[in-house]
């Protein structure tokens, strides 16, 4: 042990700090219980659409809006599974000793890369159909008590376009700072 | 250090599996959670964090590297992931490169005073990038370079190259003006 640090380092003063095994299946037990509570987070938005929609299938709607409602239930529930499926956020993998700090680091910034680039196919795209037809639907069948129906339908549109556009460039924006932490990495394994 | 034998997969569980790396390398793991939580509370977290998530590697150990690198590989992932988290709410991480040019205020420690040398080393520790940090800590646990490279996935270049960054960062902060055992 050639550098004094490396003495000062090892023989430093601890707490001592252990763990039984029934601290450690609690803290598991603990984990599992927020895992689940923040999976219910994720979902919460859903959980209000799908109902609110339905019942406006079922009660309000008629004709093309109420294939608009569904539709739209349809799209919320592919993204929902989306979610679940890619999971937007994660816990610790079990494998984590799989691999050093680099590769599982790369690893996990790689998915959140393809996660936000592929943010149209799994999260936008799903739920234009639905948008879509309830503007046409909206001009097909003005509602009485508006005047100006196709000035709001449009601005409506619009304003629904401007919000698509601005989080898809948005999440452009976030994989390509992504990849260019990921081209950082692997510079460091050659 | 010594380098602790491969435990084949059959001959333990993982209760048993933890408990052993546990006890055998528990000081080490406290040592290093200190290196990246200064508060006290949030390091026992981290720590006991630290212990989750080897418990649970160990369902599937597979024997392939030693139980050092294993654990070892558990805590840094571990710890690491976790300055990632808790970096949007501090300053920014520096590298040994950036640490080399920046000048030091005072001279160096004089060999006396270890608590304070100890104190400016974790200072200097919690500055640091996650990989700089990781090389950093492995250093001090007087692990050699083909270990390092292993724990941390750095190529034996890049390990080398950090190993002699950070022997200047130290010979600059703590042994000019006659550190001597």
């Amino acid at each position: 042990m050639s550098d004094p640090m490396k003495e000062i380092w090892q023989n430093q003063e601890l707490e001592g700090m252990t763990m039984s095994l029934e601290d450690i299946r609690r803290k598991a037990g603990k984990l599992r219980r927020r895992i689940l509570w923040r999976n219910a987070r994720e979902f919460a938005a859903a959980a209000l659409v799908v109902p609110v929609m339905s019942y406006f299938a079922w009660r309000v709607a008629t004709g093309l809006t109420r294939v608009a409602a569904i539709v739209c239930i349809a799209g919320v529930l592919y993204v929902v599974v989306q979610l679940y499926r890619r999971g937007s956020a994660r816990n610790l993998p079990a494998d984590l000793a799989a691999s050093g700090w680099v590769a599982f680091y790369r690893r996990e910034l790689e998915r959140q890369r393809d996660l936000l680039a592929s943010v149209w196919s799994w999260y936008l795209a799903p739920l234009i159909p639905g948008l879509a037809l309830f503007i046409v639907g909206g001009l097909l069948q003005p509602a009485a008590h508006l005047r100006h129906t196709g000035l709001f339908i449009g601005g409506y549109a619009i304003l629904a376009a401007l919000a698509f556009a601005v989080i898809g460039w948005l999440n452009q924006h976030a994989a390509r700072r992504l990849q260019r932490a990921i081209d950082e990495l692997n510079a460091l394994e050659r | 250090m010594r380098q602790t034998e491969v435990i084949q997969p059959e001959e333990s569980t993982q209760d048993d599996r933890y408990t052993a790396a546990a006890a055998e390398f528990g000081a080490g793991l406290e040592r290093l959670a200190r290196a990246y939580e200064a508060d006290p509370e949030r390091r026992r977290d981290l720590l006991q964090d630290i212990h989750l998530q080897l418990w649970r590697s160990f369902a599937a150990f597979d024997g392939r590297c030693s139980t050092r690198t294993w654990v070892y590989r558990v805590a840094h992932n571990t710890a690491a992931s976790y300055v990632i988290r808790e970096r949007r709410q501090r300053s920014r991480l520096i590298t040994f490169e950036e640490l080399e040019k920046i000048p030091t205020e005072q001279p160096a420690e004089p060999a006396a005073d270890r608590r304070r040398a100890l104190e400016k080393l974790h200072l200097l520790i919690q500055q640091l990038a996650p990989t700089d940090r990781q090389v950093m800590i492995c250093y001090l646990e007087d692990m050699d370079a083909a270990s390092i490279g292993e724990i941390t996935g750095l190529s034996p270049g890049n390990v080398a190259m950090k190993i002699h960054r950070l022997r200047n960062v130290l010979s600059r902060r703590f042994h000019e003006g006659g550190w001597h055992e």
